[in-house]
């Protein structure tokens, strides 16, 4: 099986986020970046897989700027076999964009699997693993909490809602974008951090790659959400306490 | 005891914290190798998630280690802010602020830079790769190895255990490190070092190591109310004349001003707390001006070693020498200690060599480090300012009519004195006969004044809850059954972090509130008792600074 883990470098998680004064993005100078929580999942996922398809190769890719490879090499210290790179510094705007570069690097090689984290925790799209399977002419499935191999075929535990799931079987090649949580991701450890700095990066630039329908969307204006929450404390007896309540179910928001 | 099955990893030189230390030490000691031993391993391991995430200092840095480190480049190539240009100390009265005229050459800053410890390291660290410097971050050192008495490596901290102390499925076993030579270079306080000073009793016929607290915030200004390379330095207020310490602002690129304060940790109030100190600071009508409009962007603290020359303990042991901060290399009277951390890092890395030369690694060879430390620039400038903390033991005036003295008689103690000595700081600490108010009218808005968990969030520090926490109180009784009544529970206040806290669900007792820690190690060396541990917590957690 050869199988390819879509990673993406967002900013940590406990990262204070400072919008650009114009609000063009957000201010990267003093913030540290990590892979998208996600997207280690997906990682977990293949690396075990690879451990019961001892003959399976897994490669991860991401698309991101120079500071972006260090997630890779994260990867490969965990146990990735090889990493593609595509160092683009473009800030897309539109999951599709993205979804094509990706999506026309990766049909340089047939992948019978893509595994993706279910969204990426900067711009939470949630559609660049789904996209890439339409792109690639692949089956697809999103919250993915488990998955089995079948001989072509993969049998994928799908996440609905109130606490339902599907079983769905897919034909390979397919792209599974897969929910947190569905298993421990591991440490990098030490030897695998020494392995890696051998085993294979290819670095692609932006400018080696024939897509240019992209980028289409223009990014207006970027805020911090604005706080709308207000609190009204209704007093008086118990009686007056009840009438205010049910004013406001009534009128105010219209609940009864 | 320990049946795990460890990975040993074999490496020829180890270098314990990926700071200025240990980077310029690394560096230094390829460049002497790589003719004659091209093949040899030098490993640094660093605590942190990244490189720089927990290096915090002022800092103004002077030049002088890098350029003995990298003839080839000038001082505009390093990783700077700006070259001083504008420096000033200032006495503050509650109201107002009076310039000290005249600054004397020795503490001056005169062609020093302002700069980040941050961006510097981060600068080291790919200076390393380029030399095939093995860097690991993302692994602490969690114990020394030993073979009898000779230190022959660590080993890294365990990954994925949780709070029973039960392994997780993702459990991943430290792995021992062995090399010839071990550089510890944790900086200030370090959680091995202390062990390795105890075992060796190393800080026999020393000066106990004294300690101050750094507490700082970087903010963004709105426009540029500070001249390019602007330095201040501040007495007076909010610490009065008990206290050691001062505040300094400094500008950064980009209109960033770094503001902070250092308490010396040898106070006597046991309600002292530093975190409050710099709200005191920037209370202060002067620096409230300067804030106008500004935006916090990041929080953080550290200690460091005030005590000089006389509080630095022996530097080797068999298999092992102390570097930077971990042994106490810094200047309190210049207000610096990265040129020094630097310097010892590169003057260990030649006694390794001769050692590699004769292939002992011994205290016989390792003692080498001792001796060309003497004959350096660094034992002279340190041996200037030999008494300069002890002074202030007396408070402000006597510091600084001590300080004085000390820099027309090439630092002798009161003028007369070759040594003064000094006793741990914990040991000041005593029950307060009045109640104390002084915090009592800072005016927290949420936006300047900021309460210390609010700062502790600018801190951007995590850790994995679920983990056995890695401060160690070895006997909690204490905490209420004595602490309490003898000194109301000062790790509440010392902590500039919220860590500590005393909690009533029924029955009182402490709650540590690790995931907040921002690893100053100030509970470790505050702690009248010293019943608190610092230990290394899971790899990777802690702060994730990027330019402080």
């Amino acid at each position: 099986m050869k199988i390819c883990v879509l990673v993406k470098q967002v900013p940590n998680e406990d990262a204070v986020i400072k919008i650009s004064p114009n609000g063009s993005g957000i201010i990267e100078d003093n913030l540290t970046f990590c892979t998208n929580e996600p997207d280690t999942y997906a990682l977990e996922e293949a690396l075990q897989m690879k451990e019961t398809y001892p003959d399976s190769e897994v490669v991860v890719c991401t698309l991101g700027k120079n500071s972006a490879s260090q997630i890779l090499k994260e990867a490969l210290a965990k146990g990735a076999d090889r990493a593609i790179f595509i160092n683009d510094n473009t800030n897309y705007n539109d999951p599709l964009s993205a979804a094509k570069v990706i999506a026309n690097v990766l049909s340089k090689e047939s992948f019978d699997l893509i595994l993706s984290g279910l969204q990426s925790d900067d711009d939470g799209h949630g559609q660049t693993g789904l996209l890439i399977a339409e792109l690639l002419n692949m089956t697809h499935a999103s919250l993915v909490v488990g998955t089995e191999i079948l001989d072509k075929k993969i049998r994928v535990k799908k996440e609905l809602e109130s606490g339902w799931f599907q079983w769905a079987e897919m034909e390979l090649p397919a792209s599974i974008s897969i929910q947190s949580g569905l298993n421990k991701p591991r440490y990098a450890s030490l030897k695998g951090i020494m392995g890696a700095k051998r085993k294979p990066m290819d670095n692609l630039e932006r400018s080696q790659i024939e897509i240019t329908d992209v980028d289409n969307v223009k990014l207006e204006n970027v805020y911090l959400p604005q706080k709308s929450k207000e609190t009204h404390y209704i007093e008086g007896d118990t009686d007056e306490i009840v009438a205010g309540i049910i004013k406001v179910l009534k009128d105010d928001i219209k609940a009864i | 005891m320990d049946n795990e099955q460890r990975e040993i990893l074999e490496v020829d030189f180890l270098f314990v914290g990926a700071g200025p230390a240990s980077l310029a030490g690394a560096l230094h000691l390829k460049s002497l190798t790589k003719e004659k031993y091209p093949d040899l391993s030098i490993a640094i391991i660093e605590k942190a998630s990244e490189v720089g995430a927990h290096s915090l200092s002022g800092a103004v840095v002077d030049p002088i280690s890098l350029n003995e480190l990298f003839p080839n480049l000038s001082n505009e190539d390093f990783p700077f802010e700006h070259e001083v240009k504008k420096e000033y100390m200032y006495y503050l009265t509650k109201k107002s602020k009076l310039s000290v005229p005249f600054i004397p050459k020795p503490m001056s800053h005169h062609g020093c830079y302002i700069a980040s410890i941050g961006k510097l390291t981060r600068w080291l660290e790919q200076k390393c790769e380029e030399a095939e410097i093995d860097i690991f971050a993302g692994f602490p050192g969690s114990d020394i190895l030993y073979n009898e008495n000779t230190v022959i490596g660590i080993r890294t901290g365990d990954q994925g255990i949780d709070k029973n102390g039960e392994k997780k499925p993702n459990f991943e076993p430290g792995v021992d490190i062995h090399a010839k030579v071990t550089f510890f270079g944790e900086g200030s306080r370090g959680s091995l070092t202390k062990q390795l000073i105890n075992k060796f009793n190393l800080m026999d016929g020393k000066n106990p190591q004294n300690w101050a607290i750094g507490v700082k915030e970087l903010w963004q200004l709105p426009e540029e109310k500070l001249p390019q390379g602007y330095v201040a330095h501040t007495l007076g207020e909010p610490l009065g004349h008990s206290l050691f310490g001062g505040g300094f602002m400094y500008s950064m690129k980009n209109n960033i001003l770094d503001l902070g304060i250092v308490v010396g940790l040898d106070y006597k109030n046991p309600h002292i707390d530093p975190h409050h100190e710099l709200q005191l600071l920037k209370s202060h009508p002067w620096i409230k001006n300067i804030l106008e409009g500004a935006e916090i962007l990041a929080y953080g603290s550290k200690t460091l070693p005030e005590g000089g020359i006389y509080s630095l303990p022996k530097l080797y042991v068999d298999g092992a020498m102390l570097i930077g901060d971990s042994a106490g290399f810094l200047n309190g009277q210049r207000l610096k200690g990265i040129h020094l951390a630097m310097k010892s890092g590169m003057l260990a890395a030649e006694a390794a060599k001769i050692a590699l030369d004769v292939n002992d690694y011994s205290e016989i060879q390792l003692m080498n480090y001792d001796t060309i430390f003497k004959e350096s620039w660094a034992y002279k400038e340190l041996y200037k300012v030999r008494n300069f903390h002890q002074g202030f033991e007396k408070g402000l005036i006597y510091g600084m009519a001590n300080a004085g003295i000390g820099l027309f008689t090439g630092g002798r103690g009161f003028g007369i004195y070759n040594k003064l000595s000094s006793d741990d700081g914990h040991i000041h600490m005593e029950k307060p006969s009045t109640s104390f108010d002084k915090y009592d009218g800072i005016e927290y808005d949420g936006k300047y004044i900021l309460d210390k968990l609010t700062d502790v969030y600018y801190s951007a520090t995590s850790h994995d809850e679920d983990q056995v926490a890695h401060l160690h109180v070895n006997d909690p009784s204490i905490c209420i059954d004595k602490c309490k009544e003898e000194y109301g529970n000062p790790c509440q206040s010392f902590c500039p972090a919220n860590v500590y806290e005393i909690v009533d669900d029924g029955e009182e007792r402490l709650q540590i509130n690790f995931s907040n820690c921002v690893h100053c190690k100030t509970c470790d060396i505050m702690d009248p008792y010293q019943i608190i541990d610092w230990t290394t917590p899971q790899g990777g957690d802690g702060p994730s600074w990027k330019n402080m």
